[in-house]
């Protein structure tokens, strides 16, 4: 039986999963869908489905190279609004 | 890290935790709040960024050799403005 500790950290740790996720999907789709389908039809065509595609890949590695760049700057102690500790 | 809903049972067994486990868990919640706040602020970079960034057609998932710089400076750059903001404000402070 998973005691309180483990069981708190358990939650803690995916709900700190499903914001991310959350924020990811909404981002994508306002990114996405500007780009891809300027004019909305009565379905999503096919190139509108490869353009989402592409898309979507597209703002993961920019959010990768983000991520690379920012945790860069927080290991070396430069924060915005002060310090972060280790992390 | 909002709000942290728990079953009646857990925040009972709560309150019997020993004080290095308490500890133990502040520390963890403190070091997940960290990792939030950082994960929001890489989304919002990206946000910005890849608006600043990727301004032609998109025919590839990866970043092209313009684009990848373009992003990487554009974090820096929103770091050193971030700086120049905070120096002016202390400024302002102090006048």
């Amino acid at each position: 039986m998973a005691d309180a500790k483990t069981a708190i950290m358990d939650q803690v740790r995916q709900q700190a999963a499903l914001q991310n996720a959350r924020q990811l999907v909404e981002k994508l789709n306002e990114h996405c869908f500007e780009r891809c389908v300027p004019k909305p039809g009565t379905s999503l065509s096919s190139g509108e489905s490869t353009c989402y595609t592409a898309c979507m890949e597209k703002y993961m590695a920019a959010w990768n190279t983000v991520s690379r760049q920012y945790l860069g700057h927080v290991q070396k102690g430069v924060g915005s609004g002060g310090g972060f500790g280790g992390i | 890290m909002d709000q942290l809903s728990v079953s009646p049972e857990t925040a009972e067994s709560l309150k019997n935790l020993s004080q290095k486990d308490k500890q133990e868990l502040n520390q963890f919640i403190q070091n997940e709040g960290q990792k939030a706040q950082i994960q929001a602020t890489v989304h919002s970079l990206t946000d910005t960024c890849f608006r600043k960034c990727i301004t032609s057609k998109i025919s590839s998932g990866k970043l092209d050799r313009s684009e990848e710089p373009c992003m990487q400076n554009c974090v820096d750059r929103y770091m050193d403005a971030n700086l120049t903001v905070i120096r002016h404000l202390e400024q302002m402070r102090h006048s």
